[in-house]
């Protein structure tokens, strides 16, 4: 699929996301798990911003979590409306992400994860030891503002309309840098550090800025995520929210904008239609195995997948 | 209270059986990366299948736990050579981010099949030795911790030996130095994939079996954190270095101990992260570590 | 550009089906029912505790269905209850999802269960939002009626907060294991009880610490906190920490953590470090699987409790007890947990304020849980009586301490009760192997 054909997609799926509650009306359930999905997507479109330089992180809840308390702290202390301590508490995980970036950009692949992972641990740790309880509640948490007080549908669609044109912003941010020079860069180091190094392009430089963008807006994705929730506790920087973004820009595709927008939807359909199901664990074992499936036969993700049919059926036709 | 040095000696005899465990893990990690350059960050459930093996089998035939090595090494073998076949295979060479992400993908799949077929609450079975302490230097020593220790060893001298004096074990290291040139001298590089795959995924039956007998509580997630410190230990000792993996243990059993000692449990696992960091930052390699990939 | 056409359509397609699923879902089901929301963890690591919350209140709403439903006077008729069940996932956004679609999809009239307290705060805001009554009887954290941020002035606490339970341990210690030490020993009766504290890295944990030296200074007690050391959730691997609790030396062991860590720790502590000391565990372990899993370690230690599979305190309660237990053992097998019994008496607490408030109404209905006085069910409870604080909605509970006694022929120890005064069956006892702690 050209990038160009991507770009359209992506255009048209804003349209779609644009419509969408025109269709589930002010039903405040489904605005509920639309606006965690928005959020998600954020999340997950940071994650994968990272990949176009080679990295992956298994600890990003560290940084979404951080842009949580940096976020719910300066709404508090500066009073603060939500929406804008948002993007000044991302911040913190923004600084976070320069300084475990700067540890992380020389190491290789499974240093890299490591690091990453034991990064989260040791935040956590942190915050809610003796010394920085007293900011941060320790384990009993903190309140954070709500984006929207009062709840219900009309609100709900607010919140809705707001976080999708936060998305749509962070996307196109993205797409930017991708598109620039700086893109070509990290596609450079991607395919081969030593000649973009012979092409005087300073590999450390690069991954950094892509740590600290890929940071910075994981920052955002999860201070909108405990301004929606209105209470932050340790538990954010659990394993599985530094996993989730993960298997959601594997299924739809990594190194691509589109990707993690149509994993995110996709996964979110198959894990929330499961459950009428009555499905619990076989809900993580068909995540696995699809994951699995998806890495090995489909390795550039969902978003491939009409490709792969057609060249299924050329070959075919043959 | 009674002076340092018995509580020191304690401490130590401690570290060395909990350092068992990791030790199998990691050695078994070592195996597979030195062999596939392949890390797999799904170690830690293949402990949690030989703690449940060995669990069903002492449930259905009552024999002594420790009899029943031989029940969770060649099964926990069968696994790891049809994960390797089924999931590691099809993606070699692909990206090493590829590798670990598919790690991520059997972590769920394992953990929560373990969980619907044996159930999330917690287990423990009692050794028919639990009762027996004997005591060496003074210090009181439960019976099934000696014997844990020396099964190590055994299980370690023995690995070695095959390692150095069996032609597949020769073919083995032979692989894990240079891959391309073993494949030259008509080495099956494929097989040997499989067996070193098959070979990790049996020690960490073995540490499951030990674990379980040692009366240690399990559930479907008790791998995890394991297999993590063990690759933390492979790291800072060096990819593929066993002398490293032993000393990167030592390292970290005696941080973290230090670290309850001093700044409280709860730094437990931070500490060890802390030190990785340290580390690489310091030494990007790993202690032992050789520089090339 | 055809293809991204495609895989928009089918991504939109299931969206839509999936809305329409869930619509029609709220579609069924008539106005002429009393329907309630389980909040509980059916998926993920709290999943086990889930199970006991969803099969003990189905126990509950047969029981009021088969007595012939909840009678409301507006409707001049009696109603059935129906049971709605959220699973949260014991995450966050699953909690949130959850209580939302029970609120608003299958229109509850009000909510019981949930189950971990960063959980339930995740979602309390949109309860406050509906003003939907919720009768949390998993959480323990106290944070989850005092927080001031929301409204919670629907959101009722029917389990021991971490103060409670702390709080009642301590004086405990205090009233009678103090005394019996400097009794045994011929200590001056003003000696300090030497007391260490371990605990879970978790809200539930730091809550019990926290409570015990909330205790300890508001009643000016007679007890050092010589030691306090927390370890990471789900750890196995306790002789360190042990270690350092016997350089301490206390004369008591305050252990506040799950049944997994509990038993591991206290078999490490008596078996291989030989820590010879009055031990304590708190109320969640109170499990039939703590006696298996403990063996003959566990001889003499001390389990707070309020619900327990084999001390039923003789009394006023002790026929519901029993019924209860042998009742939910017929109907799922196995035993159902403190957090069964509290979400079980839940269900009655609902129906009967629905019966006191004669209308679905969620204002009157709220109203009446506020008022309510019912007696004692399946757990003791202060006064003998469930009610609500006025200040924070929270029912007390009047937990008891039993103490692990050998038992020949289950080859396990069997709890007795040895505190308070008017529950006990026998006197707390120092064993023979218990040694003091020293300066």
């Amino acid at each position: 699929m050209s990038p160009k054909v991507r770009d359209y997609g992506l255009v048209l799926m804003l349209i779609v996301a644009g419509l969408v509650p025109l269709i589930v009306g002010l039903n405040p359930y489904l605005l509920t798990v639309l606006i965690l999905m928005l959020i998600f997507i954020i999340y997950s479109s940071a994650w994968n911003f990272l990949t176009y330089t080679g990295q992956g992180s298994l600890g990003h809840a560290a940084f979404f979590g951080l842009g949580g308390y940096g976020s719910a702290l300066i709404a508090s202390w500066l009073s603060l409306p939500p929406f804008a301590a948002v993007f000044i508490g991302a911040g913190a995980a923004a600084l976070a992400g320069l300084f475990i970036g700067a540890i992380c950009v020389r190491l290789k692949e499974w240093f890299l994860a490591m690091v990453t992972f034991g990064f989260a641990i040791i935040i956590q740790t942190l915050v809610v030891s003796r010394q920085f309880s007293g900011i941060t509640g320790g384990w009993d948490g903190i309140a954070a503002a709500r984006l929207m007080p009062g709840g219900g549908g009309t609100n709900l669609l607010i919140e809705y309309y707001a976080i999708l044109v936060i998305g749509v912003m962070v996307i196109v941010i993205f797409w930017l840098i991708l598109r620039s020079k700086t893109g070509l860069a990290f596609a450079a180091i991607r395919e081969n550090e030593l000649e973009a190094r012979a092409a005087g392009i300073n590999p450390v430089k690069y991954r950094l800025f892509a740590f600290l963008v890929s940071a910075y807006f994981s920052g955002v994705a999860g201070a909108l995520e405990v301004h929606h929730l209105g209470y932050i506790t340790p538990e954010i920087f659990g394993v599985d929210i530094s996993f989730w973004p993960i298997i959601y820009s594997i299924s739809g595709g990594l190194m691509t904008l589109s990707g993690p927008v149509v994993g995110t939807i996709a996964i979110t359909i198959v894990w929330d239609g499961l459950q009428t199901f009555g499905l619990t664990y076989g809900r993580f074992i068909i995540i696995g195995l699809l994951l699995i499936l998806i890495i090995i036969f489909l390795p550039k993700g969902l978003i491939s997948l009409p490709d792969r049919i057609r060249e299924y059926r050329d070959k075919r036709k043959k | 209270m009674t002076g340092g040095l018995d509580i020191v000696l304690q401490v130590g005899i401690w570290g060395l059986y909990a350092g068992c465990i990791y030790i199998l893990l990691a050695i078994g990690l070592n195996l597979i990366f030195g062999v596939m350059k392949v890390v797999n960050f799904a170690h830690g459930e293949f402990l949690m299948l030989g703690a449940y093996v060995t669990f069903t089998f002492y449930a259905i035939s009552g024999f002594n736990p420790y009899v029943l090595l031989v029940a969770s090494v060649p099964i926990l073998i069968l696994i790891g050579v049809t994960i390797e076949r089924l999931c590691f295979r099809p993606i070699l060479g692909t990206g090493k981010l590829n590798e670990i992400f598919i790690s991520i993908g059997l972590i769920y799949l394992i953990q929560n099949a373990a969980a619907v077929i044996w159930t999330d609450e917690y287990r423990i079975i009692h050794s028919p030795f639990e009762s027996i302490t004997i005591s060496v230097f003074g210090v009181n020593l439960p019976l099934d911790y000696l014997i844990i220790i020396i099964t190590t060893i055994l299980i370690l001298i023995g690995l070695y030996l095959f390692l150095r004096k069996t032609r597949l074990g020769k073919a083995m290291r032979a692989t894990s130095q240079n891959r391309k040139g073993a494949m030259l001298m008509g080495i099956n590089v494929e097989k040997m994939d499989m067996i070193s795959f098959g070979i990790g995924a049996g020690l960490a039956g073995a540490a499951g079996t030990l674990w379980v007998v040692s009366g240690q509580v399990f559930t479907p997630y008790m791998g995890s954190i394991p297999a993590v410190k063990a690759f933390a230990i492979i790291i800072i000792g060096g990819l593929g270095s066993i002398p490293g993996a032993i000393v990167g243990g030592i390292i970290l059993g005696l941080a973290e101990n230090f670290a309850i000692f001093t700044i409280g449990g709860a730094w437990k696992d931070a500490i060890s992260f802390l030190i990785l960091i340290v580390v690489l930052i310091f030494k990007p390699t790993g202690l032992f570590g050789e520089s090339a990939e | 550009m055809k293809r991204v056409f495609v895989i928009l359509a089918v991504l939109f397609i299931g969206l839509v089906l999936f809305a329409g699923c869930t619509e029609n879902q709220a579609a069924v089901g008539s106005p002429q029912k009393l329907k309630i929301g389980v909040v509980a963890s059916m998926t993920g690591p709290a999943s086990t505790t889930g199970k006991d919350v969803w099969q003990s209140a189905v126990l509950a709403a047969d029981e009021i269905n088969a007595a012939g439903g909840v009678y409301v006077k507006e409707l001049g008729k009696n109603v059935t209850i129906e049971l709605v069940q959220g699973d949260d996932e014991s995450t966050r956004e699953g909690g949130q999802k959850a209580v939302s679609k029970l609120i608003t999809q299958d229109n509850v009239d009000l909510l019981v269960g949930g189950f971990s307290s960063a959980v339930v705060s995740a979602h309390e805001s949109t309860v406050a939002d509906y003003s939907v009554p919720y009768i949390v009887s998993g959480a323990s954290s106290p944070i989850i009626t005092h927080r001031t941020d929301v409204k919670t002035d629907t959101v009722f606490h029917h389990a021991p907060t971490t103060d409670d339970s702390g709080g009642q341990t301590t004086l405990f210690i205090d009233d009678t294991i103090r005394p019996a030490i400097n009794a045994k020993f011929g200590f001056p009766s003003d000696r300090p009880l030497r007391l260490s504290v371990i605990y879970q890295d978790s809200p539930y944990g730091k809550g019990q610490l926290d409570a015990i030296k909330k205790t300890i200074a508001a009643s000016n007690l007679n007890i050092n906190v010589i030691s306090e050391d927390a370890f990471k959730m789900g750890e196995s691997d306790f002789r360190t920490v042990l270690t350092s609790v016997k350089n301490a030396d206390p004369d008591v062991v305050y252990v506040a953590a799950f049944l997994n860590e509990q038993t591991a720790l206290v078999t490490q502590a008596r078996r291989d470090v030989g820590l010879d000391k009055i031990f304590i565990a708190v109320e969640c372990n109170d499990d039939p699987d703590y006696y298996s899993g403990i063996g003959r370690y566990g001889e003499y230690s001390i389990i707070q409790s309020r619900f327990s599979p084999y001390a039923v305190p003789s009394g006023p309660i002790e026929q519901s007890v029993n019924k209860f237990m042998s009742d939910f053992d017929k109907k799922w097998g196995g035993f159902p947990g403190m957090m069964g019994a509290a979400t079980y008496e839940a269900v009655y607490i609902g129906a009967n304020a629905v019966e006191d408030a004669g209308s679905l109404n969620k204002t009157r209905v709220n109203e009446a849980i506020g008022g309510t006085t019912m007696p004692q069910m399946v757990e003791a409870m202060k006064n003998e009586t469930i009610s609500f604080t006025p200040d924070f909605r929270e029912s007390k509970f009047d937990l008891y301490m039993e103490q692990l006694i050998w038992n020949e022929t289950a080859k396990e120890t069997r709890p007795v009760i040895v505190w308070p005064a008017k529950l006990k069956e026998t006197d707390f006892v120092i064993p023979d192997w218990f040694k003091p702690g020293q300066e």
